[in-house]
């Protein structure tokens, strides 16, 4: 299950990141780690992209980007 | 360049460099505005378009440098912010770091602390936001934070100026005196630190670490993640290291990737170390910006929210900037003419002199002024929706839209305010941060019609449209949409070919931002455009009253320069459907700005109004006067239309006094369909100078400048060609 599955309001926590180089690191400067929680706060009017709720900050990014982000329900 | 010089542990050392770091959205900004004010220097980082600002201040008899670093949330090799930030650092090595840290959001702010942290550099922490943060309920331990990390804490409200002294002082007292105040040794964990030892061992010995140039920690840690940046550039042989055991180990426990390792762990400690400083209350409350958020981000509400906006700065920006001007443009053609002119008269120059002068130079002046008052208005908006928060969610909102046609959701604004005028738009990509995002948003502005362009189609389409205009017009209009549509598909799949950038972004908290932060960063705008870009224009215009008036006293326009030119040039429009001097001459002129085609045409078809009436001429005093009259009524008229409500720019307004002429003699040489296909021609092609100097100016290089020249003009060649031809197959 990746967080591009989550609906709003939905928690989950991050089990890692399918992504390499330059988007993995990116994701993880931004506090996108194992084991931290993450909750889906918004979806854009478009239906893309997500907004999240990471680290007590908000953070978005595309569906796709989200679809290399496993996590587990909470 | 300032010399940094490097005598460590000298407290009688005159000189000394403060690097500013930070996450983006913490303050930092506001907070080197707040210390440096007018001090401060707006320039690009050698080579790039990342802004760079420094000041240089005298802080207790001392000559301060400070150097603020580009807001990132890492110091990682991927980004262009992020390698400005450290090789600035570990190459200029300041002797302090401030690290303007947001109190309300410290876990991820410290992640980057720790980074910081690691290049042995002293390290002053400004805990900014602390109202903000006390206004959650948060408590912070700034000592337990400066106590672990082995630096300063001084907590700090920018926008309020608190703190800053104290921030100033402490950074002073460890810059001058390095050696005691080096950063704490944080340890990694045992496994990394285990793997480290050796490589350390292994590096001490490298050339630069010898030389005191390398900090060596940073060093290890980079070799340790692979960090091709730092193994290229310092030669180094990570395979060749004899470091394998305790990295095999290492990778053994924790896999493949230590990159991510140590951002995990780098994670855990910041995680910690917040656990440890703060005092969060038990229950949450729904913030201010989460309930702004429900609305401006509501699924249904989200795009009109957006639409309204922009519609309000759009407006605010042109009806503003109108009025000013018109001012500018009334004060240089007027008073400042007159006075140059009597000036000349009265040391008997020259009639060509006084036309250069006259026509040449002040005219050219006043083409420059013309653009000062949209960019001032757009970079102040531009600010405004930055520094509130909103611009982040303009991007959220649009980049379904935008990222179809391979642009980022903040491509929007530029494009939108594309149609007021392009120059302020090229200035506006200044909100995208990723340069391929940049540069492809920039080469896209000038297919946006802008209002230059309306005087051109007022005079064809009152010529030959008149029954059907708005249709007409219309139709110009989402032409340019459509073929900007069209070549952001065709560049995303030549010119910007590989992986699109990532959209991963902070929304953060809104804020007001400062009047001092916003006014500081348009002044310097608009500042920068009057110096550089008024410069260039200046010479354009000067060469186009050359090309225009000489040999000096041609009496018929087809034997100047521009006529021989227009002559010359004109069997390469004839497929077109206007192959004759007169237009040909006009799309040159053109170059300068598009409704210059309109004002060119009406001198080469025209035949010139004999003798004008003499006025009587007011006198100095009067003028001066008049001047004052005419920029309070500027101002009102600015105000009044801030109220107003935004009226489409009516056909009739545009109308120029003696277009009546123009027409006639337009109908004649040009049929419906030529006059169309004219116009298309005038909507493509290259953009005007000013548009190539800004896209100069923002990007430091003039290759998309040059790009823009080519693509555009053959799009329009091709276009008008398609047009003309076409609509004669089919028998238009």
């Amino acid at each position: 299950m990746t967080l591009a599955d989550l609906k709003p309001g939905e928690a989950g926590k991050i089990v890692k990141i399918n992504a390499e180089g330059a988007l993995k690191r990116r994701l993880m400067d931004m506090g996108v780690v194992g084991g931290t929680g993450v909750r889906v706060e918004k979806v854009a009017p478009m239906g893309d992209p997500i907004e999240v709720r990471i680290k007590s900050y908000a953070l978005s990014l595309r569906r796709g980007e989200a679809k290399s982000i496993e996590v587990e329900a909470q | 360049m300032m010399a940094s010089q490097k005598s460590s542990q000298n407290p009688e050392k005159q000189g000394l460099t403060i690097a500013v770091a930070g996450n983006p959205n913490a303050g930092k900004s506001t907070l080197i505005n707040a210390i440096a004010g007018s001090r401060l220097h707006v320039g690009n980082w050698p080579g790039v378009t990342v802004e760079k600002k420094t000041a240089s201040l005298e802080y207790d008899g001392r000559d301060i440098s400070l150097v603020d670093l580009p807001g990132t949330y890492s110091l990682s090799p991927y980004t262009q912010e992020e390698v400005i930030a450290r090789d600035y650092l570990v190459k200029e090595k300041p002797d302090v770091i401030v690290n303007v840290v947001d109190a309300t959001n410290l876990e991820r702010n410290l992640y980057f602390t720790l980074q910081l942290l690691e290049l042995g550099i002293p390290l002053v922490i400004a805990l900014n936001m602390t109202d903000e943060a006390a206004q959650k309920g948060f408590r912070i331990d700034a000592d337990k934070i400066a106590s672990i990390l082995g630096c300063a804490v001084v907590p700090t409200i920018a926008t309020k100026n608190e703190g800053l002294k104290h921030l100033m002082t402490t950074a002073v007292s460890f810059a001058v005196d390095p050696g005691a105040h080096a950063p704490g040794f944080v340890s990694y964990g045992e496994d990394i630190e285990q793997a480290l030892a050796p490589i350390a061992d292994a590096l001490k010995d490298h050339p630069e670490v010898l030389a005191g140039r390398l900090p060596l920690r940073w060093f290890a840690l980079k070799v340790l993640e692979r960090d091709e940046r730092v193994l290229s550039e310092y030669a180094v042989e990570a395979d060749a290291l004899p470091i394998e055991k305790a990295v095999k180990h290492l990778k053994a426990a924790h896999g493949e990737d230590l990159e991510a390792h140590l951002a995990d762990t780098r994670y855990g400690l910041a995680a910690g170390l917040t656990r440890e400083a703060l005092k969060k209350p038990e229950i949450r409350k729904k913030e201010l910006t989460e309930r702004i958020d429900a609305v401006v981000l509501n699924r249904y509400l989200g795009i009109p929210v957006f639409l309204a906006a922009m519609w309000l700065i759009f407006k605010l920006t042109f009806d503003i900037a109108g009025p000013f001007t018109d001012w500018f443009d009334g004060l240089t053609s007027g008073p400042l003419s007159r006075w140059a002119q009597r000036l000349l008269d009265f040391a008997a120059a020259p009639d060509w002199l006084v036309s250069l002068v006259v026509e040449g130079v002040i005219g050219g002046v006043g083409f420059v002024l013309a653009f000062v008052p949209p960019i001032f208005a757009m970079m102040f908006f531009i600010t405004l929706l930055e520094g509130s928060g909103y611009m982040a969610r303009a991007a959220f909102v649009m980049d379904r839209m935008m990222h179809a046609i391979g642009l980022h959701g903040k491509s929007f604004i530029p494009l939108l305010m594309g149609f007021g005028c392009n120059v302020p738009a090229v200035y506006a990509t200044r909100t995208l941060e990723n340069p391929r995002d940049k540069a492809l948003t920039a080469l896209l502005i000038p297919l946006m019609s802008c209002g230059a362009r309306l005087p051109v189609y007022v005079v064809f389409v009152g010529a030959f449209f008149a029954s059907q205009a708005g249709t007409i017009l219309w139709s110009l209009y989402v032409f340019g949409i459509g073929t900007a549509v069209i070549m952001g598909f065709i560049f995303k799949k030549t010119l910007f070919r590989g992986e699109a950038p990532v959209f991963i972004m902070e929304l953060p908290p809104y804020r007001m931002p400062t009047l001092k932060n916003l006014l500081i960063h348009t002044w310097e705008k608009g500042k920068h455009f009057l110096i550089k870009a008024g410069t260039y224009i200046l010479a354009v215009a000067i060469l186009v009253w050359f090309l225009l008036n000489l040999p000096w006293g041609v009496e018929n326009k087809q034997e100047s320069y521009l006529g021989k030119i227009g002559q010359i040039s004109a069997p390469i429009f004839a497929p077109l459907g206007f192959g004759t001097w007169e237009a040909s001459a006009s799309l040159i002129t053109g170059v300068i700005a598009k409704e210059i085609v309109v004002s060119t045409m009406a001198v080469v078809y025209v035949p010139q109004a004999q003798g004008e009436e003499e006025e009587a001429a007011p006198s100095f005093v009067e003028d001066l006067r008049e001047i004052g009259v005419s920029f309070a009524g500027a101002l009102r008229e600015a105000a009044t239309n801030v109220f107003s409500t935004f009226g489409i720019a009516t056909i009739s307004a545009e109308e120029e006094e003696g277009a009546e002429d123009l027409k006639t003699t337009i109908a004649q040489a040009f049929t419906p369909l030529s006059a169309y296909a004219f116009m298309v021609f005038v909507l493509l092609y290259m953009p005007c100078v000013i548009v190539l100097i800004a896209m100069r100016h923002e990007f430091g290089t003039w290759k998309w400048a040059g790009i823009a020249i080519a693509y555009q003009s053959a799009l329009a060649w091709t276009a008008a060609f398609v047009i003309y031809q076409g609509g004669k197959l089919i028998g238009l």
